[in-house]
């Protein structure tokens, strides 16, 4: 089931703009629903042997029937995209892909280093067939240097990237967000959509395209940045618990930890953030969702069916946060999309025949 | 690469925020525009700039994050029109610019006092940093400012690029919970019960003290047996570790064992063993010691007094040659 539209599509700063989205789990398909949330059109392309695995959850099993169209979190992200399902691993998959990225202005990926260029999709040939392609790599190490493959998650970022060293208490041991945030994930989303657009503008201005190589883990040390550059001067920041980092109390020489003036207090069986002139509470998943001002804000919004969705960290006057489209189930969006690239209809039905383009995985749930 | 902002003009009004959080995201985002190619102007009050005192300092008494945000950018008087502005949202809004983004606490409206700390707090961010009975901690930096400049940056970009005459509002408390989205999202989806167990759970995921410092220890279900093996330990293959489940409900008995093994080996050891295996540790690198990080070096990330660039690396093939955004 392709959702049907609403009345938000078609505008946005970003009209007209395609994205293919290559993008798994959050750092990848995040970044391509904030192109979609400013106004892009976004086509996700999965293969028959090669989901995101985000569309195995636990709150789905092989009994459900289409358990991959049933992920919560899956949805979540991925609301408003298109849905393309193509085996890249078959030449007829890839060519159909190529035909779809010759109408394309920005292609996302966040796959392993290395697993773009097995499918014959490295970055330079990309560049040589289509010019004007703004190509958006995000990885966790970078596309080179002698680390490119090592292999972290996005917690594993925040060691090795500055930001555990700099987390957790003053006399304790350092920090990571954990598997439910997952921090650099996250973050890099933000990062990557505005180095896209300002890569289409500056092929506005020239008619060429680009390859953003985006390290996630350069994005962790750069949001450090002025520790990076303290460190540099001799004059390194301990690490000061819930100590403010811009206070006396957090300076080397100063006493670090709890006194700079921020701190976190018990209250009753919780906890109070509480700074010179003001506190709030420490609130959990529970009471943040039932506060007044994130039921006002942007940043879970409902589909036109109602479903819970992601929501976006930015709004327009002309151009309010809202979501248009439900998710698309796996390759609801097969004929639509690849007839759109000119694929004729014998065509998609002989890649439909051979199970080259799917509207199903070929394997079971794997939780 | 051209820049893509080449002759826009763009207003930040970071010296004239409400709150220092503000001020931070602001800056930040007119920060990217400048490395982008646009002519960012910022004017400062005349009792001086607030940014110019904020610690971390350096040894000659100046700020390290102006110079992180500052730094190449023209001062100036905030004549004339611009093409964007950013700034809070009182001053934004009365800025003589085609395009006006709002940085505010809570988004348009009321704008109260509010603390990174206490952003965290609200957004949930805080209380996913809690465990062991501890306070929970703040992540280090200013991680809910400069989420909010990229955020800013994003809309700015996108605004600047379509010559809109518009409003943006970026709300910082929007921007931490759209980070923390997992928290209020299984409150939506599963129920707020299920959100509290998740919530109790021990943390699997956590650093180790190694013998030189610290390693994260992060790994999926998957990289168990990977995990297990390079442990070594034959207490490991007992039932009562074998899912992930039991090994959330077995997790003190599983520390005691992992965590002597973790203790008697370097970073350097337990990473490079961990990465053979290819189990996701890494080693807990202080700022001081990604100063010579051989990774960032190879890629020319930091330049000699530790600036970083920024973290995009924009490659041109016809050339030849990977260029970097200043």
């Amino acid at each position: 089931m392709s959702r049907e539209g609403g009345p938000r599509e078609g505008g946005g700063p970003l009209a007209g703009v395609r994205v293919v989205d290559l993008g798994w789990l959050t750092a990848g398909a995040a970044s391509s629903a904030l192109l979609l949330d400013l106004g892009a059109e976004v086509v996700k392309v999965e293969g028959p042997g090669a989901l995101d695995p985000f569309r195995d959850w636990a709150g789905a099993g092989a009994a459900d029937g289409d358990w991959w169209n049933r992920s919560a979190f899956y949805n979540f992200t991925n609301r408003g995209k298109r849905s393309l399902c193509l085996d890249l691993k078959d030449p007829r998959g890839l060519a159909a892909l190529m035909r779809v990225l010759e109408g394309a202005d920005v292609l996302v990926e966040n796959y392993r280093r290395g697993v773009l260029a097995s499918f014959g999709l490295d970055p330079a040939t990309l560049r040589r067939r289509f010019p004007r392609l703004v190509i958006a790599s995000i990885s966790s190490q970078g596309e080179d240097g002698p680390e490119r493959d090592m292999v972290s998650f996005g917690s594993t970022l925040e060691a090795t990237g500055g930001l555990a060293a700099l987390t957790g208490p003053a006399d304790g041991d350092p920090a990571v967000t954990g598997r439910n945030v997952n921090y650099p994930d996250q973050v890099v989303c933000l990062f990557a959509a505005g180095a896209i657009v300002s890569a289409l503008a500056a092929r506005d201005a020239t008619g060429e395209g680009a390859h953003l190589d985006l390290s996630q883990r350069e994005l962790t040390s750069f949001l450090l940045g002025e520790e990076l550059i303290a460190a540099a001067a001799g004059a390194p920041s301990p690490r000061a618990g819930n100590g403010d980092p811009a206070a006396p109390g957090g300076m080397p020489g100063e006493t670090p930890g709890e006194t700079p003036g921020e701190t976190v207090e018990r209250d009753g069986a919780g906890w109070r953030a509480v700074w010179p002139g003001g506190s709030a509470p420490v609130r959990d998943a529970v009471a943040v969702a039932g506060s007044e001002a994130f039921a006002g804000g942007t940043a879970l919004l409902r589909t036109p069916d109602g479903l819970p969705a992601k929501g976006m960290p930015f709004r327009y006057g002309t151009w309010p946060a809202a979501i248009a489209r439900g998710p698309s189930d796996l390759g609801a969006d097969n004929r639509a999309t690849l007839a759109a690239a000119g694929l004729p209809a014998e065509e998609i039905e002989a890649l439909e025949r051979a199970g080259v383009a799917a509207t199903r995985p070929r394997r079971g749930p794997l939780l | 690469m051209t820049p893509a902002f080449t002759g826009r003009r763009v207003l930040d009004l970071s010296a004239f925020a409400p709150g220092r959080a503000h001020a931070l995201a602001i800056a930040m985002a007119a920060k990217l525009a400048a490395a982008f190619g646009a002519t960012v102007v910022r004017p400062v009050p005349p009792g001086g700039d607030p940014m110019a005192a904020l610690p971390p300092l350096l040894p000659d008494g100046s700020s390290a994050v102006a110079r992180f945000l500052l730094a190449g950018r023209a001062e100036g008087p905030a004549d004339g029109r611009f093409d964007a502005a950013v700034g809070g949202f009182g001053a934004a809004t009365a800025a003589d610019a085609a395009l006006r983004v709002r940085v505010s606490v809570f988004g348009p409206g009321d704008d109260p006092p509010m603390t990174e700390l206490g952003l965290m707090a609200l957004s949930g961010m805080l209380s996913a940093m809690e465990w062991g009975g501890r306070a929970p901690c703040r992540l280090g930096g200013h991680q809910p400012a400069y989420a909010a400049g990229l955020a800013a940056f994003t809309a700015l970009a996108a605004g600047l690029r379509a010559g809109m005459r518009d409003v943006a509002d970026v709300s910082m408390f929007d921007t931490a919970c759209w980070l923390n989205w997992k928290a209020t999202a299984t409150v939506a989806l599963k129920g707020a019960d299920a959100a509290r167990a998740e919530a109790a759970r021990p943390r699997d995921w956590r650093t180790a003290r190694a013998r030189d410092g610290h390693v994260a220890l992060v790994y999926m279900a998957k990289d168990w047996a990977a995990l297990r093996d390079l442990v070594g330990d034959p207490r490991l293959h007992e039932p009562c570790f074998a899912t992930q489940a039991s090994r959330v409900e077995n997790m003190a008995a599983l520390d005691a064992i992992l965590d002597p093994w973790f203790a008697a080996h370097t970073r350097a050891e337990i990473t490079a063993a961990a990465q053979a295996r290819r189990v996701p540790v890494g080693p807990v690198l202080t700022p001081a010691e990604l100063l010579t990080d051989r990774q960032h070096a190879a890629r020319g990330f930091l330049g000699p007094d530790g600036a970083p660039r920024l973290p995009l690396r924009w490659v041109s093939y016809g050339a030849g040659e990977a260029r970097d955004v200043a």
